[in-house]
Protein backbone atom coordinates (compact mmCIF):
# COMPACT_ATOMS: atom_id res chain seq x y z
CA UNK A 1 0.00 0.00 0.00
CA UNK A 2 2.56 2.38 0.62
CA UNK A 3 4.38 1.71 -2.56
CA UNK A 4 1.26 2.50 -4.25
CA UNK A 5 0.97 5.72 -2.56
CA UNK A 6 4.53 6.88 -2.99
CA UNK A 7 4.18 5.59 -6.81
CA UNK A 8 1.14 8.06 -7.41
CA UNK A 9 2.93 10.70 -5.19
CA UNK A 10 5.59 10.25 -7.99
CA UNK A 11 3.45 10.61 -10.46
CA UNK A 12 1.51 13.58 -9.16
CA UNK A 13 4.41 15.38 -8.42
CA UNK A 14 6.08 14.99 -11.67
CA UNK A 15 2.65 16.09 -13.65
CA UNK A 16 2.64 19.33 -11.42
CA UNK A 17 6.35 19.89 -11.73
CA UNK A 18 6.48 19.65 -15.10
CA UNK A 19 5.08 22.92 -15.85
CA UNK A 20 7.14 25.99 -15.46
CA UNK A 21 7.08 29.79 -16.50
CA UNK A 22 8.44 28.76 -19.71
CA UNK A 23 5.82 26.45 -20.79
CA UNK A 24 3.01 28.44 -19.43
CA UNK A 25 4.13 31.78 -21.57
CA UNK A 26 5.46 29.99 -24.25
CA UNK A 27 2.36 27.79 -24.58
CA UNK A 28 -0.39 30.00 -24.16
CA UNK A 29 1.35 32.39 -26.83
CA UNK A 30 1.77 29.49 -29.61
CA UNK A 31 -2.13 28.84 -29.02
CA UNK A 32 -3.20 32.38 -29.15
CA UNK A 33 -1.40 32.85 -32.39
CA UNK A 34 -1.32 29.25 -34.33
CA UNK A 35 -4.14 27.35 -32.47
CA UNK A 36 -3.26 24.05 -31.77
CA UNK A 37 -1.20 23.29 -35.10
CA UNK A 38 1.95 23.20 -32.86
CA UNK A 39 0.87 20.55 -30.58
CA UNK A 40 3.59 18.26 -32.08
CA UNK A 41 6.05 20.52 -31.03
CA UNK A 42 5.39 19.72 -27.58
CA UNK A 43 4.47 15.81 -28.26
CA UNK A 44 7.88 15.83 -29.41
CA UNK A 45 9.23 17.72 -26.70
CA UNK A 46 7.77 15.61 -23.80
CA UNK A 47 8.92 12.32 -25.68
CA UNK A 48 12.50 13.67 -25.65
CA UNK A 49 12.45 14.39 -22.08
CA UNK A 50 11.33 11.64 -20.91
CA UNK A 51 13.73 9.71 -22.50
CA UNK A 52 16.62 11.77 -21.12
CA UNK A 53 14.74 12.25 -17.93
CA UNK A 54 15.04 8.87 -17.10
CA UNK A 55 18.13 7.90 -18.34
CA UNK A 56 20.19 10.80 -16.55
CA UNK A 57 18.33 9.50 -13.68
CA UNK A 58 19.43 5.80 -13.84
CA UNK A 59 22.53 6.48 -13.96
CA UNK A 60 22.84 8.52 -11.58
CA UNK A 61 20.51 6.12 -9.52
CA UNK A 62 23.33 3.24 -10.65
CA UNK A 63 26.57 4.97 -10.34
CA UNK A 64 25.80 7.57 -8.02
CA UNK A 65 27.01 10.33 -10.61
CA UNK A 66 24.96 13.78 -11.38
CA UNK A 67 24.85 14.98 -14.97
CA UNK A 68 27.15 17.48 -14.99
CA UNK A 69 30.23 15.73 -13.42
CA UNK A 70 29.51 13.75 -16.48
CA UNK A 71 29.62 16.16 -18.66
CA UNK A 72 33.32 17.42 -17.84
CA UNK A 73 34.16 13.93 -17.59
CA UNK A 74 33.39 12.66 -20.91
CA UNK A 75 33.22 16.33 -22.97
CA UNK A 76 36.86 17.52 -21.40
CA UNK A 77 37.23 21.25 -19.40
CA UNK A 78 37.20 23.22 -22.75
CA UNK A 79 34.12 21.37 -24.23
CA UNK A 80 32.61 21.85 -20.71
CA UNK A 81 32.95 24.81 -19.51
CA UNK A 82 31.44 26.09 -22.63
CA UNK A 83 28.40 23.87 -21.49
CA UNK A 84 28.75 25.63 -18.20
CA UNK A 85 28.61 29.26 -18.98
CA UNK A 86 25.83 28.34 -21.07
CA UNK A 87 23.82 26.52 -19.34
CA UNK A 88 24.86 28.47 -15.85
CA UNK A 89 23.26 31.47 -18.04
CA UNK A 90 20.22 30.44 -18.99
CA UNK A 91 19.68 28.93 -15.36
CA UNK A 92 20.09 32.04 -14.19
CA UNK A 93 17.65 34.08 -17.15
CA UNK A 94 15.43 30.76 -16.34
CA UNK A 95 15.47 31.37 -12.72
CA UNK A 96 14.50 34.90 -13.21
CA UNK A 97 11.83 34.49 -15.07
CA UNK A 98 10.33 32.00 -12.70
CA UNK A 99 10.82 34.56 -9.77
CA UNK A 100 9.15 36.93 -12.07
CA UNK A 101 6.22 34.40 -12.43
CA UNK A 102 5.67 33.93 -8.54
CA UNK A 103 5.52 37.60 -8.66
CA UNK A 104 3.34 38.38 -11.35
CA UNK A 105 0.85 36.08 -9.95
CA UNK A 106 0.94 37.44 -7.31
CA UNK A 107 0.08 40.92 -8.34
CA UNK A 108 -3.12 38.98 -10.13
CA UNK A 109 -4.40 38.23 -6.25
CA UNK A 110 -3.05 41.49 -4.34
CA UNK A 111 -2.79 44.09 -6.71
CA UNK A 112 0.52 44.96 -5.21
CA UNK A 113 3.12 45.79 -8.15
CA UNK A 114 4.74 42.72 -8.74
CA UNK A 115 8.43 44.56 -8.22
CA UNK A 116 7.60 44.75 -4.46
CA UNK A 117 6.98 40.72 -4.44
CA UNK A 118 10.02 40.31 -5.89
CA UNK A 119 12.19 39.93 -2.99
CA UNK A 120 9.55 38.08 -1.16
CA UNK A 121 9.33 35.44 -3.40
CA UNK A 122 13.33 35.07 -3.74
CA UNK A 123 13.59 35.17 0.02
CA UNK A 124 11.16 32.51 0.20
CA UNK A 125 12.80 30.22 -2.16
CA UNK A 126 16.02 30.71 -0.17
CA UNK A 127 14.51 29.92 2.87
CA UNK A 128 12.90 26.68 1.79
CA UNK A 129 16.48 25.67 -0.14
CA UNK A 130 18.28 26.57 3.52
CA UNK A 131 15.71 24.55 5.66
CA UNK A 132 13.35 22.59 4.01
CA UNK A 133 13.43 18.92 3.29
CA UNK A 134 14.46 18.00 -0.20
CA UNK A 135 11.51 15.44 -0.26
CA UNK A 136 9.14 17.80 1.11
CA UNK A 137 9.99 20.51 -0.80
CA UNK A 138 9.47 18.58 -4.15
CA UNK A 139 6.22 16.72 -3.09
CA UNK A 140 4.25 20.23 -1.88
CA UNK A 141 5.00 21.91 -5.18
CA UNK A 142 4.02 19.14 -7.53
CA UNK A 143 1.46 18.46 -5.78
CA UNK A 144 -0.03 22.69 -5.43
CA UNK A 145 1.27 22.48 -8.60
CA UNK A 146 -1.47 20.10 -9.69
CA UNK A 147 -3.81 23.20 -9.43
CA UNK A 148 -3.02 23.68 -13.29
CA UNK A 149 -5.47 21.08 -14.36
CA UNK A 150 -7.65 23.62 -13.94
CA UNK A 151 -6.84 24.79 -17.50
CA UNK A 152 -8.23 21.32 -18.61
CA UNK A 153 -11.34 22.13 -16.61
CA UNK A 154 -11.57 25.26 -18.47
CA UNK A 155 -11.40 24.08 -21.58
CA UNK A 156 -13.86 21.76 -21.45
CA UNK A 157 -16.00 24.44 -20.14
CA UNK A 158 -15.64 26.73 -22.61
CA UNK A 159 -17.46 23.76 -24.14
CA UNK A 160 -14.94 24.28 -27.72
CA UNK A 161 -15.91 22.96 -31.03
CA UNK A 162 -13.07 19.48 -30.85
CA UNK A 163 -13.26 19.13 -34.43
CA UNK A 164 -12.14 22.13 -35.04
CA UNK A 165 -9.64 21.88 -32.35
CA UNK A 166 -8.78 18.71 -33.89
CA UNK A 167 -8.30 20.19 -37.32
CA UNK A 168 -5.80 22.53 -35.87
CA UNK A 169 -3.84 19.95 -34.72
CA UNK A 170 -3.46 17.99 -38.24
CA UNK A 171 -2.81 21.22 -39.81
CA UNK A 172 1.24 21.45 -41.25
CA UNK A 173 1.44 24.84 -41.00
CA UNK A 174 -0.78 27.58 -40.18
CA UNK A 175 -2.43 29.61 -42.50
CA UNK A 176 -3.56 33.44 -42.44
CA UNK A 177 -1.07 35.85 -41.98
CA UNK A 178 2.20 34.40 -39.58
CA UNK A 179 5.15 33.59 -41.69
CA UNK A 180 6.72 30.23 -41.90
CA UNK A 181 9.84 31.21 -40.30
CA UNK A 182 7.63 32.19 -37.17
CA UNK A 183 5.86 28.92 -37.20
CA UNK A 184 9.05 27.33 -36.61
CA UNK A 185 10.57 29.60 -34.18
CA UNK A 186 7.53 28.70 -32.06
CA UNK A 187 8.59 25.13 -32.80
CA UNK A 188 12.08 25.44 -31.88
CA UNK A 189 10.83 27.57 -28.20
CA UNK A 190 8.11 25.02 -27.48
CA UNK A 191 10.95 22.20 -28.23
CA UNK A 192 13.40 24.07 -25.87
CA UNK A 193 10.38 24.90 -23.02
CA UNK A 194 9.69 21.03 -22.65
CA UNK A 195 13.11 19.83 -22.57
CA UNK A 196 14.83 22.50 -20.66
CA UNK A 197 18.26 21.45 -19.78
CA UNK A 198 17.44 22.08 -15.79
CA UNK A 199 15.26 19.34 -15.60
CA UNK A 200 18.00 16.63 -16.17
CA UNK A 201 20.61 18.81 -13.94
CA UNK A 202 17.71 18.70 -11.36
CA UNK A 203 16.55 14.77 -11.91
CA UNK A 204 20.24 13.25 -11.51
CA UNK A 205 20.86 15.49 -8.62
CA UNK A 206 17.52 14.73 -6.69
CA UNK A 207 17.99 11.31 -7.50
CA UNK A 208 21.72 11.22 -5.72
CA UNK A 209 19.78 13.71 -2.85
CA UNK A 210 17.15 11.10 -2.37
CA UNK A 211 20.10 8.32 -2.65
CA UNK A 212 18.32 6.42 -5.30
CA UNK A 213 19.41 3.14 -5.61
CA UNK A 214 18.90 0.18 -8.16
CA UNK A 215 15.83 -0.73 -6.23
CA UNK A 216 14.61 2.66 -7.14
CA UNK A 217 14.49 2.13 -10.73
CA UNK A 218 11.46 0.96 -11.73
CA UNK A 219 9.41 3.75 -9.40
CA UNK A 220 11.28 6.80 -11.37
CA UNK A 221 10.63 5.16 -14.94
CA UNK A 222 6.63 5.15 -13.66
CA UNK A 223 6.98 8.84 -12.80
CA UNK A 224 9.31 9.87 -15.63
CA UNK A 225 6.90 8.03 -18.14
CA UNK A 226 3.62 8.75 -16.50
CA UNK A 227 4.08 12.10 -14.85
CA UNK A 228 5.77 14.22 -17.32
CA UNK A 229 3.47 13.06 -20.28
CA UNK A 230 0.34 14.19 -18.59
CA UNK A 231 2.05 17.01 -17.66
CA UNK A 232 2.29 17.41 -21.42
CA UNK A 233 -1.63 17.34 -21.70
CA UNK A 234 -1.82 20.50 -19.04
CA UNK A 235 0.51 22.27 -21.54
CA UNK A 236 -1.72 21.47 -24.40
CA UNK A 237 -4.79 22.09 -22.56
CA UNK A 238 -2.93 25.50 -21.87
CA UNK A 239 -2.36 26.13 -25.82
CA UNK A 240 -6.32 24.73 -26.28
CA UNK A 241 -7.15 27.39 -23.86
CA UNK A 242 -5.46 30.12 -25.39
CA UNK A 243 -6.55 28.82 -29.02
CA UNK A 244 -10.21 28.76 -28.43
CA UNK A 245 -10.25 32.38 -26.95
CA UNK A 246 -7.75 34.48 -27.61
CA UNK A 247 -7.50 33.35 -31.02
CA UNK A 248 -10.76 33.95 -32.16
CA UNK A 249 -10.27 37.40 -30.26
CA UNK A 250 -6.76 38.42 -31.84
CA UNK A 251 -5.48 38.93 -28.32
CA UNK A 252 -1.88 38.63 -27.82
CA UNK A 253 -0.51 37.52 -25.03
CA UNK A 254 1.85 40.07 -23.43
CA UNK A 255 0.92 39.53 -19.81
CA UNK A 256 0.33 36.36 -17.26
CA UNK A 257 -2.96 37.36 -16.71
CA UNK A 258 -3.93 37.26 -20.70
CA UNK A 259 -2.73 33.46 -20.24
CA UNK A 260 -5.04 33.04 -17.41
CA UNK A 261 -8.17 35.32 -19.44
CA UNK A 262 -9.97 32.06 -20.71
CA UNK A 263 -9.58 29.95 -17.67
CA UNK A 264 -11.80 33.00 -15.88
CA UNK A 265 -14.08 33.23 -18.63
CA UNK A 266 -14.87 29.89 -18.59
CA UNK A 267 -15.02 29.05 -14.67
CA UNK A 268 -15.21 32.25 -12.86
CA UNK A 269 -13.40 33.73 -9.61
CA UNK A 270 -13.02 30.07 -8.16
CA UNK A 271 -11.38 28.42 -11.21
CA UNK A 272 -9.35 31.59 -11.50
CA UNK A 273 -8.31 31.18 -7.86
CA UNK A 274 -7.06 27.67 -8.02
CA UNK A 275 -5.16 28.01 -11.54
CA UNK A 276 -3.48 30.99 -9.76
CA UNK A 277 -2.78 29.11 -6.91
CA UNK A 278 -1.29 26.47 -9.41
CA UNK A 279 0.65 29.09 -11.25
CA UNK A 280 2.37 30.00 -8.31
CA UNK A 281 3.15 26.63 -7.20
CA UNK A 282 4.44 25.59 -10.58
CA UNK A 283 6.56 28.68 -11.05
CA UNK A 284 8.10 28.57 -7.14
CA UNK A 285 8.67 25.20 -7.65
CA UNK A 286 10.77 25.66 -10.89
CA UNK A 287 12.57 28.43 -9.28
CA UNK A 288 13.53 25.80 -6.21
CA UNK A 289 14.76 24.09 -8.93
CA UNK A 290 16.56 26.43 -11.29
CA UNK A 291 18.44 27.64 -8.33
CA UNK A 292 19.51 24.58 -7.22
CA UNK A 293 20.38 23.80 -11.01
CA UNK A 294 22.51 26.58 -10.75
CA UNK A 295 24.38 25.17 -7.75
CA UNK A 296 24.14 21.58 -8.75
CA UNK A 297 26.32 22.45 -12.27
CA UNK A 298 28.57 24.53 -11.00
CA UNK A 299 29.50 22.67 -7.61
CA UNK A 300 29.47 19.23 -9.98
CA UNK A 301 32.10 20.92 -12.25
CA UNK A 302 34.61 21.87 -10.02
CA UNK A 303 33.63 18.99 -7.81
CA UNK A 304 32.37 20.74 -4.46
CA UNK A 305 30.30 19.35 -1.72
CA UNK A 306 26.97 19.74 -2.95
CA UNK A 307 23.55 18.90 -1.96
CA UNK A 308 20.41 19.79 0.38
CA UNK A 309 21.00 16.78 2.11
CA UNK A 310 24.46 18.24 3.96
CA UNK A 311 23.79 20.95 6.47
CA UNK A 312 24.19 24.44 4.36
CA UNK A 313 28.22 24.75 6.68
CA UNK A 314 29.04 20.91 4.67
CA UNK A 315 28.47 22.70 1.18
CA UNK A 316 29.00 26.32 2.15
CA UNK A 317 30.45 27.19 -1.67
CA UNK A 318 27.25 25.13 -3.11
CA UNK A 319 24.99 27.29 -0.89
CA UNK A 320 26.30 30.67 -1.34
CA UNK A 321 26.86 29.95 -4.63
CA UNK A 322 22.70 29.85 -4.88
CA UNK A 323 22.25 32.55 -2.86
CA UNK A 324 24.24 35.11 -5.32
CA UNK A 325 22.56 33.86 -7.77
CA UNK A 326 19.08 34.79 -6.18
CA UNK A 327 19.91 37.88 -5.91
CA UNK A 328 21.10 38.59 -9.27
CA UNK A 329 17.74 37.15 -10.01
CA UNK A 330 16.40 39.98 -7.77
CA UNK A 331 18.85 42.82 -9.06
CA UNK A 332 17.71 41.97 -12.95
CA UNK A 333 13.78 41.74 -12.26
CA UNK A 334 14.15 45.59 -10.16
CA UNK A 335 15.84 46.72 -13.45
CA UNK A 336 12.33 46.36 -14.57
CA UNK A 337 12.90 43.97 -17.10
CA UNK A 338 9.76 42.59 -18.66
CA UNK A 339 9.30 38.57 -17.10
CA UNK A 340 7.45 37.48 -19.72
CA UNK A 341 10.24 38.19 -22.75
CA UNK A 342 12.56 37.01 -20.25
CA UNK A 343 11.00 33.80 -19.96
CA UNK A 344 10.65 33.50 -24.43
CA UNK A 345 14.24 34.41 -24.51
CA UNK A 346 15.27 31.66 -21.72
CA UNK A 347 13.33 28.85 -23.74
CA UNK A 348 14.76 29.73 -27.25
CA UNK A 349 18.80 29.55 -25.56
CA UNK A 350 17.97 26.59 -23.87
CA UNK A 351 17.61 24.80 -27.13
CA UNK A 352 20.82 26.10 -28.20
CA UNK A 353 22.48 24.57 -24.96
CA UNK A 354 20.68 21.32 -25.26
CA UNK A 355 22.85 18.66 -27.40
CA UNK A 356 26.36 19.10 -25.14
CA UNK A 357 23.92 18.59 -22.44
CA UNK A 358 22.09 15.07 -23.50
CA UNK A 359 25.19 13.69 -25.59
CA UNK A 360 27.00 12.91 -22.51
CA UNK A 361 24.39 11.52 -20.30
CA UNK A 362 23.89 9.23 -23.46
CA UNK A 363 27.34 8.24 -23.60
CA UNK A 364 27.55 7.47 -20.00
CA UNK A 365 24.23 5.10 -20.51
CA UNK A 366 26.32 2.59 -22.47
CA UNK A 367 28.95 2.39 -20.56
CA UNK A 368 29.53 -0.52 -18.32
CA UNK A 369 31.99 0.46 -16.31
CA UNK A 370 29.66 3.08 -14.66
CA UNK A 371 26.16 0.99 -15.43
CA UNK A 372 26.96 -2.84 -14.86
CA UNK A 373 23.86 -4.44 -16.54
CA UNK A 374 21.79 -1.23 -16.66
CA UNK A 375 23.35 0.04 -19.70
CA UNK A 376 20.56 1.41 -22.41
CA UNK A 377 18.71 -1.18 -24.36
CA UNK A 378 19.26 -0.72 -28.21
CA UNK A 379 15.63 0.10 -28.48
CA UNK A 380 16.46 3.23 -26.24
CA UNK A 381 19.62 4.03 -27.62
CA UNK A 382 17.74 4.42 -31.22
CA UNK A 383 15.53 6.74 -29.88
CA UNK A 384 17.66 8.59 -28.03
CA UNK A 385 20.05 9.14 -30.95
CA UNK A 386 17.12 9.94 -33.35
CA UNK A 387 16.59 12.59 -30.37
CA UNK A 388 19.90 13.58 -30.78
CA UNK A 389 19.80 14.40 -34.65
CA UNK A 390 16.54 16.52 -33.51
CA UNK A 391 18.08 18.43 -30.71
CA UNK A 392 21.34 19.30 -33.09
CA UNK A 393 18.93 20.37 -35.61
CA UNK A 394 16.73 22.59 -33.08
CA UNK A 395 20.10 24.29 -31.35
CA UNK A 396 21.23 24.97 -34.80
CA UNK A 397 18.18 26.73 -36.13
CA UNK A 398 17.44 28.29 -32.81
CA UNK A 399 19.67 31.41 -32.96
CA UNK A 400 18.74 31.82 -36.92
CA UNK A 401 15.28 31.75 -36.04
CA UNK A 402 15.30 34.24 -34.18
CA UNK A 403 17.35 37.02 -35.44
CA UNK A 404 14.95 36.15 -38.71
CA UNK A 405 11.99 36.53 -36.90
CA UNK A 406 12.55 39.17 -34.45
CA UNK A 407 12.14 36.71 -31.62
CA UNK A 408 8.81 35.84 -32.91
CA UNK A 409 7.34 39.57 -33.60
CA UNK B 1 51.93 3.36 -5.48
CA UNK B 2 52.38 3.24 -9.56
CA UNK B 3 49.62 2.34 -11.98
CA UNK B 4 50.59 -0.89 -12.17
CA UNK B 5 51.19 -2.25 -9.16
CA UNK B 6 47.84 -1.58 -8.21
CA UNK B 7 45.61 -5.07 -6.74
CA UNK B 8 44.34 -5.95 -9.50
CA UNK B 9 47.03 -5.08 -12.43
CA UNK B 10 44.84 -2.86 -13.74
CA UNK B 11 45.11 -0.64 -16.86
CA UNK B 12 44.27 3.25 -16.24
CA UNK B 13 43.86 5.84 -19.09
CA UNK B 14 45.50 9.23 -17.35
CA UNK B 15 43.15 10.74 -19.88
CA UNK B 16 40.03 8.31 -19.43
CA UNK B 17 40.07 7.35 -15.71
CA UNK B 18 41.76 10.15 -13.98
CA UNK B 19 41.57 13.34 -15.53
CA UNK B 20 38.31 15.18 -14.79
CA UNK B 21 37.47 12.52 -12.39
CA UNK B 22 35.55 13.42 -8.93
CA UNK B 23 37.78 13.06 -5.79
CA UNK B 24 36.68 11.74 -2.98
CA UNK B 25 37.92 11.96 0.62
CA UNK B 26 38.07 9.52 3.04
CA UNK B 27 34.15 10.19 4.45
CA UNK B 28 32.82 9.88 0.49
CA UNK B 29 32.98 13.86 0.64
CA UNK B 30 33.95 15.37 -2.83
CA UNK B 31 36.76 17.36 -2.30
CA UNK B 32 37.72 18.06 -6.09
CA UNK B 33 38.09 17.14 -9.63
CA UNK B 34 41.18 15.68 -10.63
CA UNK B 35 42.54 19.19 -13.00
CA UNK B 36 45.61 17.59 -13.81
CA UNK B 37 48.58 15.23 -13.11
CA UNK B 38 52.09 16.15 -11.70
CA UNK B 39 54.70 13.15 -12.95
CA UNK B 40 58.12 12.56 -12.08
CA UNK B 41 60.55 14.70 -13.46
CA UNK B 42 61.66 13.90 -17.18
CA UNK B 43 64.45 15.44 -18.19
CA UNK B 44 64.22 17.78 -20.78
CA UNK B 45 66.78 18.06 -23.84
CA UNK B 46 68.73 15.01 -23.34
CA UNK B 47 68.81 11.80 -24.73
CA UNK B 48 66.66 9.27 -22.51
CA UNK B 49 68.52 6.28 -22.09
CA UNK B 50 67.27 2.95 -23.14
CA UNK B 51 66.28 1.37 -19.74
CA UNK B 52 64.89 4.30 -18.00
CA UNK B 53 61.85 3.52 -15.71
CA UNK B 54 58.66 5.61 -17.12
CA UNK B 55 58.27 8.73 -15.18
CA UNK B 56 55.25 7.98 -12.45
CA UNK B 57 52.39 9.85 -11.27
CA UNK B 58 53.43 12.19 -8.06
CA UNK B 59 50.31 13.81 -7.44
CA UNK B 60 46.79 15.39 -9.07
CA UNK B 61 46.94 18.92 -9.43
CA UNK B 62 44.11 21.10 -8.94
CA UNK B 63 43.18 24.42 -9.08
CA UNK B 64 45.11 27.17 -11.14
CA UNK B 65 45.68 23.44 -13.36
CA UNK B 66 41.91 23.93 -14.32
CA UNK B 67 42.42 27.25 -16.16
CA UNK B 68 45.81 26.29 -17.55
CA UNK B 69 43.81 23.26 -19.62
CA UNK B 70 40.99 25.42 -20.57
CA UNK B 71 43.22 28.54 -21.59
CA UNK B 72 46.80 27.37 -21.56
CA UNK B 73 49.71 29.00 -20.38
CA UNK B 74 51.78 28.19 -17.40
CA UNK B 75 51.46 29.53 -14.23
CA UNK B 76 53.71 29.09 -11.67
CA UNK B 77 53.91 25.86 -9.90
CA UNK B 78 53.81 26.53 -6.69
CA UNK B 79 50.24 28.40 -6.78
CA UNK B 80 49.51 24.62 -7.80
CA UNK B 81 47.20 22.55 -5.00
CA UNK B 82 48.82 18.75 -4.89
CA UNK B 83 47.27 15.86 -3.47
CA UNK B 84 50.17 13.17 -3.50
CA UNK B 85 49.24 9.95 -5.05
CA UNK B 86 50.43 7.99 -1.98
CA UNK B 87 47.11 9.52 -0.46
CA UNK B 88 44.52 7.53 -3.09
CA UNK B 89 43.17 4.83 -2.12
CA UNK B 90 41.42 3.93 -4.99
CA UNK B 91 40.22 4.42 -8.48
CA UNK B 92 36.93 4.01 -9.77
CA UNK B 93 34.07 6.03 -11.46
CA UNK B 94 35.31 8.33 -8.25
CA UNK B 95 39.08 8.73 -7.02
CA UNK B 96 38.88 8.28 -3.00
CA UNK B 97 41.31 9.24 -0.80
CA UNK B 98 42.35 7.80 2.02
CA UNK B 99 42.66 11.11 4.09
CA UNK B 100 39.61 13.85 5.37
CA UNK B 101 39.29 17.03 3.62
CA UNK B 102 39.71 18.88 6.25
CA UNK B 103 43.58 18.16 6.22
CA UNK B 104 43.79 18.89 2.77
CA UNK B 105 44.79 22.91 0.91
CA UNK B 106 42.37 21.91 -1.39
CA UNK B 107 39.48 22.76 0.88
CA UNK B 108 40.87 26.04 2.04
CA UNK B 109 37.76 28.15 -0.32
CA UNK B 110 35.11 25.62 1.22
CA UNK B 111 36.58 26.15 4.92
CA UNK B 112 37.09 30.11 3.91
CA UNK B 113 33.23 30.21 2.93
CA UNK B 114 32.21 28.01 5.86
CA UNK B 115 33.78 29.84 8.49
CA UNK B 116 33.33 33.59 7.73
CA UNK B 117 29.45 33.73 5.47
CA UNK B 118 27.31 30.58 5.94
CA UNK B 119 28.07 29.36 9.39
CA UNK B 120 27.02 32.84 10.25
CA UNK B 121 23.63 32.74 8.50
CA UNK B 122 21.30 31.44 10.93
CA UNK B 123 20.45 27.06 10.40
CA UNK B 124 23.99 27.46 8.40
CA UNK B 125 25.30 24.01 10.48
CA UNK B 126 21.58 22.83 10.81
CA UNK B 127 21.07 18.94 9.33
CA UNK B 128 17.77 18.72 7.64
CA UNK B 129 16.28 15.66 9.56
CA UNK B 130 14.83 12.62 8.49
CA UNK B 131 17.07 13.04 5.26
CA UNK B 132 18.60 10.41 3.37
CA UNK B 133 22.33 11.55 4.38
CA UNK B 134 24.05 8.64 3.16
CA UNK B 135 24.51 10.52 -0.66
CA UNK B 136 24.12 7.62 -3.73
CA UNK B 137 27.95 7.41 -4.24
CA UNK B 138 28.27 4.76 -1.33
CA UNK B 139 27.15 1.91 -4.09
CA UNK B 140 28.91 3.01 -7.45
CA UNK B 141 30.47 0.12 -9.34
CA UNK B 142 34.09 -0.91 -10.88
CA UNK B 143 37.77 0.15 -9.54
CA UNK B 144 37.12 -2.28 -6.58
Amino acid sequence: MKRVFGLALGILTAIGGFVDIGDLVTNAVVGSRFGLSLAWAVLVGVVGICIFAQMSGRVAAVSGRATFELIRERLGPRVAVMNLGASFLINLMTLTAEIGGVALALQLVSSVNYLLWVPFAAIAVWLVIWRVKFKIMENVAGLVGLCLIGFAVGLFLLGPDWNELGRQVLQEVSTGTEKATTYWFYAVALFGAAMTPYEVFFFSSGAVEEGWTTKDLAESRANVLVGFPLGGLLSLAIAGCAAVVLLRELIGVTALSQVMLPVAMAGGKLLLAFIILGVVAATAGAALETTLSAGYTIAQFLGWPWGKFRPPAQAARFHLLMIICLLVGIGTLMTGVDPIQVTEFSVVFSAVALPLTYLPILIVANDPEYMGEHVNGRILNGAALVYLVIILAAALAAIPLMIITGAGQ
Amino acid sequence: MTDDDNQDQRWLDAQLHLLDRQVLDVHGVPIAVVDDLQLSEVPMGVEIPQDTPPPVITALLSGPALARRIFGGRPPESRMIHTPWVAVRDVGVVIKLSVGRDTRDLSWTERWVRDHVIGHIPGGRHTPKGENNEPAQSNERGGS
